[in-house]
């Protein structure tokens, strides 16, 4: 397995993916095919649960703002990490400005749909 | 035609700017999008703000690039008739306004939903955008999913409506409105 490095795009994030148990995803997400643009990944983040995780995954989320489609998909990305936290030590931040409140509003929303997961808001 | 009536609508009417959705790409969509953060950040409205009007803007105008896709695809001989419109009044209240043609079987799925959308608080729109969220459904569907409850959450008021064009075809029209709430103070 290699790091996962995507460079960031008008309309998707910069996603780096690190083997030492450091993911990180910036910027803006509004695919013209979000389960296209995403499916590496979660491919890969699946690998790395299932063959190559550290002890401690910290996951960095710093979304400016995103479509309907990318919604579901973070969805489906909590969802995968949910399945994987019994097992995995896994650290979530979702990052915003704190003029942000969409943003804010938008980790609010998943931290009550993931009651399990460590998701903590972290303003800039 | 003459410029000056299309300069002098946009002075009018407070346009930002209009655009023929007909030939919509992401890569128009995210140019306009980028428009529109200027606009945003010279108008000194709030970052929360601003990125409800972007998203709104990016829902409709994807629904609009994606729907004029199916028809391709479909080989059906149907102008779009796509129209996106951005204007905002002396208040910095902004309105998106969207025009496109739709056929009687997606007139008959989106208004209901849009009626429902209609009948919520913000409250019950966001466990709503949650619940249908989670179960999955609706989301892939072109035409707005979630992507309705998305707009709805991010907006004061959704108004829209049909216009038969003849039996099988509609002009469908909506406008979303994002008030300004407390001013940026720096």
């Amino acid at each position: 397995m290699e790091n996962l490095n995507i460079k960031a795009t008008r309309y998707t994030p910069e996603i780096n993916f690190d083997l030492n148990g450091t993911m990180s995803m910036v910027g803006k997400s509004y695919p013209e095919n979000t389960f296209e643009f995403y499916e590496p990944m979660m491919i890969w983040i699946k690998n790395y649960f299932d063959n190559d995780a550290k002890e401690t995954t910290t996951i960095n989320l710093e979304i400016t703002y995103f479509n309907s489609s990318s919604s579901k998909l973070f969805f489906d990305f909590f969802d995968l990490m949910e399945e994987n936290h019994e097992k995995h030590n896994i650290e979530i931040n979702w990052i915003y400005d704190e003029e942000n409140e969409s943003a804010e509003e938008a980790g609010e929303d998943f931290i009550e749909d993931f009651e399990c997961l460590n998701i903590k808001l972290v303003t800039k | 035609m003459d410029i000056n009536n299309v300069q002098e609508l946009i002075d009018n009417d407070g346009i930002i700017f209009l655009s023929y959705g007909g030939f919509l790409s992401q890569e128009l969509i995210s140019a306009m999008t980028e428009a529109l953060e200027k606009e945003a950040e010279v108008s000194n409205i709030s970052m929360g703000m601003s990125n409800n009007i972007f998203v709104i803007f990016i829902e409709l105008s994807q629904n609009m690039m994606n729907y004029s896709k199916t028809i391709h695809e479909n080989d059906r001989e149907i102008d779009p008739g796509g129209l996106i419109v951005v204007s905002k009044d002396e208040d910095n209240n902004y309105a998106i306004h969207s025009q496109n043609i739709v056929s009687i079987d997606d007139k008959k799925s989106i208004e209901p939903r849009l009626n429902e959308i209609k009948l919520l608080n913000k409250e019950e729109v966001k466990a709503r955008y949650k619940e249908l969220r989670r179960s999955g459904k609706n989301t892939h569907e072109k035409g707005g999913g979630i992507g309705f409850y998305e707009m709805a959450k991010r907006c004061d008021e959704i108004e829209y409506d049909f216009k038969q064009i003849n039996d099988d075809k509609y002009y469908f029209h909506m406008k979303t409105t994002v008030n300004l709430k407390v001013p940026k103070e720096k």
